[in-house]
């Protein structure tokens, strides 16, 4: 017998606020955050670098915080460590949220998964720049442990001396999505009591000028769904969720924020990069998000795209909304935040579960913005400009990365 | 669970290794104690590499020759376990195909060169086609892409990502989320990670890992890859396969700071034997490495997780031969495993001449005895810990 599994704590860092309520507010008022980058540069691309930044407050230096010492280079260089900084932000705020229990015993129940694209490919970019400069000591002694993803989770267990399982997700921009699939999976077995999951990425030489190259990187700024869309706004951040089993969380009395009913998962098997163009491999996620947690398609109220804002992305995701619902698809809301906040690679499903918690604690749908021009061929409900209510018992969190790996996490209201 | 039900046998067994391509040429290598370490060219330490490493020889997918080492080693273990298990030419539909991949480092490679377009010729001349092969989810994708796996493709990164993709192979298995998976670590050489590794202190300055004896000053690398197919017991027998062990446990723990690694190791020996159903072990096939910290905490775990029969279950250590391989090693390991249940024959801990730890039965001579059940254990630097178990499938 699977064990239930909820919401009890949540974090998010993004450009839109640092607190789950100011997030939303910012979301539902429809306000784009996409700006010139001030704190991420890269010589001879100017006009390219737009995004949406965070500002994390003193606070959030990592040498403030509770727990185990941290890597020297976390506190000696905050730029090359960001991704790391904002990973353990959102898992300080998500642990705060949930009023995690101190307990000794409780916390070395409580697991750790997290998501990302790119990590900490900063400290990469760092060390080809002194490789090409010849620099004989470009290769140091921390290299091994500062490239391997795995210290993302690792370092927020151990601010928060969490003792279960520690896993790092990689499957590109659906890791978040993924990291709170495997988080749910380890909960709802018995594997852990409970768990701090989520995702982070931040700006990359890489990503800029590979999405760039690969004609993805919008010119003007993220459009989801609109007839002139022209690639992907990068952005930056981390969310997180606390998840924990329903009677435990009961008997400690903690607010149940919402209920992670289960998730689907699929590949597309079809390209290292490009979407499976009929939309075959976002539906087979959706049918088994719907199947395997017996939801029916009518009780789905709303549902988070991925919504990057590509020519193809959003035309497979709306061709894969029609074959999972047929013509009640139209009366569907399906939105994109990535709008407003940019595509924050594998921190953005996280961010986007914890916008599916708020709009099913709220009642309330958060929108698409600069969405002004509808595109013939995207005809569904993308909540365009502003946010509105709406009854909300069962959302999807939908989510892709390069390589089509699709995951779909289904949340629904408290029990 | 227990080993009378298991929710996933292995069905098919890849190896790419400095040992050879095939399990038993690795088992025989071991057995015999044999290496394939040499000397870094440009700092201390030894690394054992895979000479004229090509893919090609395993198989024939379109745009292998971009992919990295690690995910072309990754692919062609695949392909020899798909092999192995008689699910070649479309056997498996692609719906029923799923993959997980850990393979940490496998983008480093290739990040780096694309990166160094980025650096030298400008933001606008990256090379496009090397791009998307620079992500961390790269090794994944490829592998997912070369075989046409449409149920799922998950990816896991950190030292322990082979053993942790083992246990959440079986998971989505036993969830019916696919018929067939395919379970792949893998870690290739480059003359950067190496120097690292020597330049962290990691590596024993004399080559010779030496795991569990008192002399030991680090570790030595090896590369490789290790892929295992899982199918469901009743699948797997339906269509006639030969099922070679079961994967009946495997549970993870971190440890928050290093003196806590002993008690997370043993957490996760602990739930990983508990979901075996307490079997009794007739071999613990161990991840330590040479490491001073790494091998006496795993070391303590062991005696506290095995008990009273601490004294009796043989231990080895196969990292004495084949070094530290990151993913791949837990699976090494299992490898180790899975043919001491088949064989009946346990490789010893090779360097091992004046073992530190008390209260373990470290096996120092090759070791001829029946194991039903066996216990895999791994730790990380970073704190990660991850423990299986693979049990004996008595036919009928």
């Amino acid at each position: 017998m699977r064990r239930r599994v909820v919401v009890t704590g949540r974090g998010v860092v993004t450009a839109a606020g640092l607190e789950p309520e100011a997030f939303w507010r910012s979301l539902m008022a429809g306000t784009c955050l996409l700006r010139p980058l001030r704190g991420f540069a890269l010589a001879g691309m100017e006009e390219f670098l737009v995004g949406s930044e965070v500002s994390l407050p003193p606070q959030d230096d990592p040498s403030t915080g509770s727990g185990q010492a941290l890597p020297a280079d976390i506190h000696s260089d905050p730029h090359r460590a960001r991704c790391v900084q904002l990973a353990l932000a959102a898992g300080r705020r998500a642990v705060r949220d949930a009023e995690l229990p101190a307990d000794p015993a409780f916390r070395r129940r409580t697991a750790t998964v997290l998501g990302s694209t790119m990590a900490e490919e900063r400290q990469i970019s760092d060390l080809t720049d002194r490789l090409v400069a010849r620099d004989p000591a470009a290769v140091d002694g921390t290299l091994l442990a500062r490239a391997d993803n795995h210290r993302l989770a690792a370092l927020v267990a151990r601010q928060h001396d969490l003792g279960g399982p520690t896993l790092v997700s990689t499957t590109a921009c659906s890791s978040g999505n993924a990291a709170l699939a495997m988080a749910y999976d380890l909960v709802a077995d018995g594997a852990a009591d409970a768990a701090v999951a989520g995702g982070a990425d931040t700006f990359t030489r890489a990503v800029y000028t590979g999405f760039l190259r690969l004609n993805a990187l919008s010119k003007s700024v993220c459009r989801p769904f609109d007839r002139r869309r022209d690639g992907i706004t990068f952005g930056e951040g981390a969310g997180a969720l606390v998840l924990e089993e329903l009677e435990g969380a009961r008997a400690r009395g903690a607010t149940i924020l919402a209920e992670v009913a289960g998730y689907g998962v699929s590949n597309d098997a079809y390209h290292i990069t490009a979407p499976e163009p009929s939309g075959d491999g976002f539906a087979r996620a959706m049918r088994q998000a719907l199947s395997t947690t017996g939801t029916g398609p009518e009780q789905v109220d709303y549902v988070s795209a991925h919504g990057t804002g590509t020519p193809y992305n959003d035309l497979c995701e709306t061709r894969a909304m029609k074959m999972v619902f047929g013509a009640a698809a139209a009366a569907i809301p399906i939105s994109s935040i990535k709008s407003m906040l940019g595509h924050t690679n594998g921190a953005a499903s996280a961010i986007e579960a914890v916008a599916c918690v708020q709009a099913l604690l709220r009642q309330e749908v958060p929108p698409t913005a600069n969405l002004t021009e509808p595109d013939p061929e995207c005809d569904l409900d993308y909540v365009p400009g502003t946010g509105r209510p709406r009854r909300v018992g069962v959302c999807l969190n939908l989510s892709a990365g390069f390589g089509g790996f699709n995951v779909c996490l289904v949340l629904r209201r408290a029990p | 669970m227990s080993a009378a039900i298991p929710a996933a046998a292995v069905t098919g067994v890849g190896v790419i290794s400095p040992l050879g391509d095939r399990p038993g040429a690795v088992a025989e290598a071991l057995w015999a104690g044999r290496t394939a370490f040499a000397p870094l060219p440009d700092a201390p330490g030894a690394a054992a590499a895979i000479p004229d490493f090509d893919a090609t020889r395993y198989a024939t997918i379109r745009g292998l020759r971009l992919y990295s080492r690690p995910t072309r080693m990754a692919i062609s273990a695949v392909q020899l376990a798909l092999t192995d298990a008689g699910l070649t030419g479309g056997a498996v539909p692609g719906e029923g195909l799923g993959t997980v991949t850990a393979c940490t480092l496998g983008h480093i490679e290739t990040l780096l060169e694309y990166d160094r377009s980025v650096a030298t010729q400008g933001p606008m001349r990256g090379n496009p086609a090397l791009m998307p092969l620079s992500l961390p989810s790269s090794p994944g994708a490829a592998v997912a892409l070369s075989f046409g796996a449409k149920a799922f493709s998950m990816a896991l990164a950190g030292a322990t990502a082979g053993l942790d993709a083992l246990g959440l192979g079986a998971r989505m298995l036993a969830a019916g989320r696919a018929r067939v998976c395919v379970v792949v670590g893998s870690f290739g050489l480059s003359p950067e990670l190496a120097l690292a590794a020597s330049r962290a202190g990691w590596l024993a300055p004399a080559g010779d890992p030496r795991p569990f004896d008192r002399r030991r000053d680090g570790t030595a690398l090896g590369e490789g890859a290790v892929a295992f197919v899982l199918e469901r017991p009743a699948d797997a027998r339906a269509r006639g396969a030969g099922l070679r062990a079961a994967m009946a446990g495997q549970a993870s723990a971190f440890a928050p700071d290093a003196p806590a690694t002993a008690a997370a190791l043993e957490r996760a020996c602990a739930a990983a034997l508990g979901e075996a159903g307490a079997p009794e072990l007739g071999l613990v096939s161990a991840g330590a490495s040479g490491s001073v910290e790494g091998d006496r905490a795993e070391a303590a775990a062991l005696r506290a997780a095995l008990g009273r029969s601490a004294g009796d279950v043989p231990v080895t250590a196969p990292r004495s031969c084949l070094g530290d391989s990151f993913d791949a090693g837990g699976l090494f390991q299992c490898l180790v495993a899975l043919d001491a249940i088949r064989s009946a024959r346990i490789p010893p801990i090779r360097g091992l001449e004046q073992p530190e730890p008390e209260g373990l039965r470290l096996v120092r001579e090759p070791l001829e005895v029946r194991v039903a059940h066996a216990l895999v254990t791994t730790t990380a630097p970073d704190g990660c810990c991850s423990a299986a178990v693979l049990s004996r499938i008595d036919e009928g």
